[in-house]
């Protein structure tokens, strides 16, 4: 379990961030949506503290393109940051349920699209090898040890 | 012969085996062979990395691993899966820690991360690997006279530290540029437009919101409409899904009327290479792509 976000993430690497928005202005989730913009979450990161962004659902807009880190001046690894934020989200219970099928699914089968028999059929008619289940046990063993199950409640 | 492990991820086998089929073809008719090896989900950037890293970082390994035993590269055709396997095997390499970790993660399964692979997006295993001299061997109905914009995807190149690091240059940026000089080779006119480099907006659509992921891809689609293009070339599924998929839901909701067509690169080599139409996966789209089809 993490307990801060500052264990994933250098806090004093935000200290760099001067505020400039080029990363705001270079990111396509706050081109189409007003209330989101990773210079408001640095921000609210520095003066309001991770509370004030862990629970905060808007943080999920991103789109993980690292467009921020590519534009950043000061070099702030903000998708970092952002991969922190969205980690211990994630552990309080603020995670999209489309990522949590996702994660769900990989769980459970290795996979994080289903293989039905439509699927199967239409690989065999382009005679391509099936996809045979993959060796779950490993899987969830390899899970069970990193912890997966302690951090997001699964289905 | 050159060997890869072949990457094949969730998406393609699932959603869109007939670009498989078309990579298996092109990759034959190239004398590449390619090794299936049993890789679970890379695991994606898009949702893993963002709900536990470690989890992400040691399924991962594992996928690496399988393609170290077998003593082979591994070659990827998606975006997610290339961004996932090239920073964890870079991370690895690089940070002991992590690499304990996750060795003592995976000692269980009996698999230990060593580092001795190279993992390769198809991009680059057609531009550095095989090269465009042999690409235009193989061209039999070039794609001459066709306008068509490339969108490589956020998750190929960026970041670029991790993505690109023997290819940055002095002011540590990076563009990429082998998919427009594959298809210049194929006889296409790869053209530039405005935004080329902004994303598709596909994880936010994925993980949230179709409406406003949608609303990014419109932006692309518009200027590459500006710009006279008349189809759209991608190197990964979920950048594919997003301007076929998204350009239908588009067109209900403004009615611009785009219609352009999207094609994975391994169908465009295809078509261009004269390999049979039926193994090309021409079935799998939304948007027509008979405007393109019938020039070739």
């Amino acid at each position: 379990m993490i307990k801060s976000i500052w264990e994933l993430f250098n806090k004093e690497d935000l200290f760099e961030c001067y505020q400039c928005a080029r990363c705001t202005g270079s990111c396509p989730a706050a081109m189409v949506l007003n209330a989101y913009g990773p210079r408001e979450v640095l921000l609210r990161c520095l003066n309001l503290g991770q509370e004030a962004v862990v629970g905060d659902e808007r943080i999920w807009y991103c789109t993980t393109c690292n467009v921020c880190e590519d534009r950043c001046p000061q070099e702030i690894n903000i998708p970092e940051l952002l991969t922190a934020i969205f980690n211990l989200a994630a552990q309080r219970g603020n995670l999209p349920e489309k990522i949590k099928f996702g994660v769900d699914m990989i769980a459970k089968t290795g996979r994080s699209l289903i293989v039905n028999d439509k699927v199967l059929k239409e690989r065999q008619k382009l005679t391509l090898p099936a996809l045979d289940p993959l060796n779950i046990d490993e899987i969830e063993g390899i899970l069970k040890k990193t912890g997966l199950n302690e951090m997001i409640e699964l289905s | 012969m050159m060997r890869f492990a072949f990457f094949l991820g969730c998406v393609i086998p699932v959603k869109y085996p007939g670009f498989e089929k078309a990579t298996r073809e092109v990759m034959q008719a190239l004398d590449i062979e390619l090794v299936d090896l049993p890789f679970s989900c890379c695991p994606a950037p898009t949702n893993m990395k963002l709900a536990h890293y470690d989890s992400w970082l040691a399924l991962a390994a594992r996928n690496l691993c399988l393609a170290e035993e077998a003593g082979l590269p591994i070659l990827a055709m998606c975006n997610g899966c290339i961004n996932t396997l090239k920073e964890v095997n870079l991370i690895l390499k690089q940070d002991v820690q992590r690499r304990q970790m996750v060795n003592e993660v995976l000692e269980g399964s009996g698999h230990q991360f060593k580092g001795t692979i190279e993992v390769k997006h198809l991009l680059d295993v057609l531009y550095k690997d095989i090269g465009l001299d042999r690409i235009a061997e193989k061209v039999r109905h070039p794609l001459t006279g066709i306008r068509i914009g490339c969108h490589y995807g956020c998750h190929l190149y960026r970041p670029p530290r991790l993505m690109y690091p023997d290819d940055l240059s002095e002011a540590s940026s990076y563009v990429p540029v082998s998919m427009d000089l594959i298809l210049s080779t194929l006889g296409a006119t790869p053209t530039q437009y405005s935004r080329k480099f902004l994303c598709c907006g596909s994880a936010l659509g994925t993980n949230i919101d179709a409406q406003p992921a949608n609303e990014i891809t419109r932006e692309k689609l518009t200027q590459m409409k500006k710009h006279r293009i008349e189809a759209v070339a991608v190197a990964c599924p979920s950048c594919f899904s997003q301007f076929d998929r998204g350009q239908m839901m588009l067109e209900r909701k403004h009615h611009d009327g785009f219609g352009l067509p999207t094609l994975f690169i391994s169908q465009l080599l295809g078509l261009a290479f004269g390999l049979d139409r039926a193994n090309l996966g021409l079935g799998d789209h939304r948007i027509s792509l008979n405007p393109i089809l019938e020039r070739i």
